[in-house]
């Protein structure tokens, strides 16, 4: 049975990353693989947290997918970037920097791909009105949302995963990610001026055709804005308080999505089309398959030759998951390598007495994984979303001309990581 | 009041083995696939036609382009992602949408994926090239015989003829 577990994962990991057929019917046909071979049963798959399917991520999802549905159609996100430009004064860097900024803040509150593709649209009109090419401000933005997504628990999915499977709270997040996300995201905006070199030159005769640019107009609906802003707070409140509430996020999320459209009057229309099914069932089925690893002990196997590998030292254990979090995130989709690692770090976080030195690799895990996906052109989903929004308007992006300035951002942040790291939870923990 | 269904249908009572494709053809100007993007725009603008029969070098018939794909490809591709930003744009800009059409051919007007061309025969009735045009969401048909394109029925020539009391 841990022989079909394994060969049923691998398969369809290799399936998944060579994207030879849709990720979400790859996930579902090995998890039924699982359960028909009987490696799982129905309770395993359906009922079972340490083995079938997370709910609580898979929730937490759906009640956010649903947020960000209602709330894009406010336009509040056109008009940040918009204002911004115009704050920028028509200067191309200036205007680069505030928009890296506005993504990652936006990515630590929505997941990467709505964040790519709200601010992408607003930044090619901006480019246009100055007569630059919007391919560096493109890739800048991508390269800020990877980073900016790490810095809270509903960020990026992996950190989903990662909160759910270690037991971490929303607060821990903020505590433990959100310093080393804006410490890498003021290291990207000081490389900015070096990685993009002469993209600045903007044509000063067109500062005015920004500042034409009538931020209000994009507001279509104030009243849904207010009301948006009142519940997201009322959500934000509820991540915050979570444990002391004794509710869990996916719960604060689906009552936030469910008083949103209850006070919007929205119509499933208008927000269904955002829940983004074939990701929530890829989760599941991921989930499924890398459960039955759990159940058949092939997780316990490698956990305790990881712990032999490393010598049972939380310090060597920390930077070996960092750096090879960092470098297969970079080829391969960092979620199913998340869901397949954490329940290994589960497993080497129980060997570590002292739990902040076990709390350490789950966040090298996060970072990793989260930063990991700025490697290359394939390493996240908004990278990929980038490249075809590219493609569309005329200024395509190549592979390798993303990967040369991923490469370098994701090297610089890992490296910032490993001695915060060291520092923090090895040096001046103890 | 005639629904649409029973104006058709009494179009088609009094026309029964009257009027056919050839005799509702009207002259349309053409543009073959290498005009001017900018010539074949005022030449809708200025007729007010619905669509161009655009033709391949030897004359043939490629494909229609209706004068709403020219409006598209005005249209900033950011826009069309995000219709919001339609709104933040002032007049000044609409005013030079047309640039886009500078140096630009009437093949880099046409969709990526070729259509399939709305092309009736000669002796078609008023309710095939009604159902050619519905199918294919297109104003205009070519109406053909032997090969060769003799005239296009436009959706408003259809209407008139289809809502003619009998």
């Amino acid at each position: 049975m841990a022989v079909v577990a394994v060969v049923t994962f691998l398969a369809a990991y290799i399936l998944i990353a060579t994207e030879r057929i849709p990720k979400m019917v790859t996930a579902l046909a090995g998890a039924g693989v699982i359960v028909a071979v009987g490696v799982a049963s129905s309770h395993d798959a359906f009922y079972s947290h340490e083995t079938g399917i997370d709910w609580d991520v898979i929730f937490l999802l759906l009640g956010m997918m649903i947020i960000v549905g209602i709330l894009r159609q406010t336009g509040v996100f056109e008009y940040v970037a918009i204002w911004a430009a115009k704050r920028a004064k028509g200067s191309p860097f200036r205007v680069m920097v505030l928009l890296v900024l506005i993504t990652a803040v936006a990515s630590a509150m929505l997941d990467n791909v709505t964040t790519v593709l709200l601010i992408a649209p607003v930044t090619l009109l901006v480019c246009e009105r100055l007569g630059v090419s919007p391919v560096p401000f493109l890739i800048a933005e991508v390269l800020s949302s990877n980073i900016g997504g790490a810095a809270t628990l509903i960020g990026d999915p992996p950190n989903i995963i990662i909160a759910s499977r270690s037991g971490l709270t929303f607060n821990d997040f903020l505590l433990h990610m959100t310093p080393i996300a804006a410490l890498a995201i003021a290291v990207l905006v000081a490389t900015l001026p070096l990685l993009f070199r002469g993209s600045f030159q903007g044509d000063p005769d067109r500062v005015a055709d920004v500042m034409a640019l009538n931020e209000r107009e994009a507001i279509k609906n104030w009243r849904l804005l207010i009301t948006c802003g009142v519940v997201l707070t009322a959500v934000f409140v509820g991540f915050v308080g979570h444990a002391a509430l004794h509710i869990e996020p996916s719960v604060v999320a689906l009552l936030g999505a469910g008083v949103l459209v209850l006070l919007s009057r929205s119509k499933p229309g208008d927000f269904m089309p955002s829940v983004e099914w074939e990701t929530l069932l890829f989760f599941a089925g991921l989930f499924i398959m890398i459960g039955a690893l759990v159940k058949t002990g092939v997780i316990g196997q490698i956990a305790q030759a990881a712990a032999r590998a490393t010598g049972g030292d939380s310090l060597t254990a920390t930077m070996l998951i960092l750096f090879v979090s960092a470098l297969l995130s970079g080829v391969v989709d960092n979620i199913p390598y998340t869901a397949a690692m954490s329940p290994i770090v589960l497993q080497l976080t129980q060997g570590i007495a002292d739990p902040v030195q076990a709390d350490a690799l789950w966040w090298s895990l996060a970072i990793g994984a989260d930063f990991g996906g700025n490697l290359t052109a394939i390493g996240a989903s908004a990278n990929v979303v980038v490249l075809g929004i590219t493609m569309r308007s005329g200024s395509p992006i190549s592979f390798w001309e993303f990967t040369r300035k991923g490469a370098i951002v994701t090297g610089v942040t890992i490296l910032l990581a490993a001695p915060y790291l060291w520092l923090r939870y090895f040096v001046l923990a103890g | 009041m005639w629904t649409r269904r029973s104006a058709l249908d009494a179009g088609c009572d009094a026309y029964a083995g009257g009027v056919h494709a050839e005799q509702m053809a009207e002259e349309t100007p053409l543009v073959d696939l290498d005009s001017s993007a900018l010539a074949a725009a005022r030449l809708l603008a200025e007729r007010r036609l619905p669509a161009l029969v655009v033709t391949e070098a030897d004359g043939s018939p490629h494909s229609i382009l209706p004068a709403s794909q020219v409006v598209r490809f005005l249209v900033p591709g950011y826009v069309q992602d995000d219709p919001s930003l339609a709104r933040v744009m002032n007049e000044s800009m609409a005013d030079r949408a047309g640039e886009k059409l500078v140096n630009k051919r009437v093949r880099d007007l046409l969709p990526h994926e070729r259509r399939e061309l709305a092309a009736v025969n000669y002796d078609d009735t008023i309710i095939e090239v009604a159902a050619i045009m519905a199918r294919l969401r297109c104003p205009l048909a070519a109406v053909m015989r032997d090969g060769k394109l003799i005239g296009v029925i436009t959706a408003s020539r259809l209407l008139e003829l289809a809502l003619q009391p009998s």
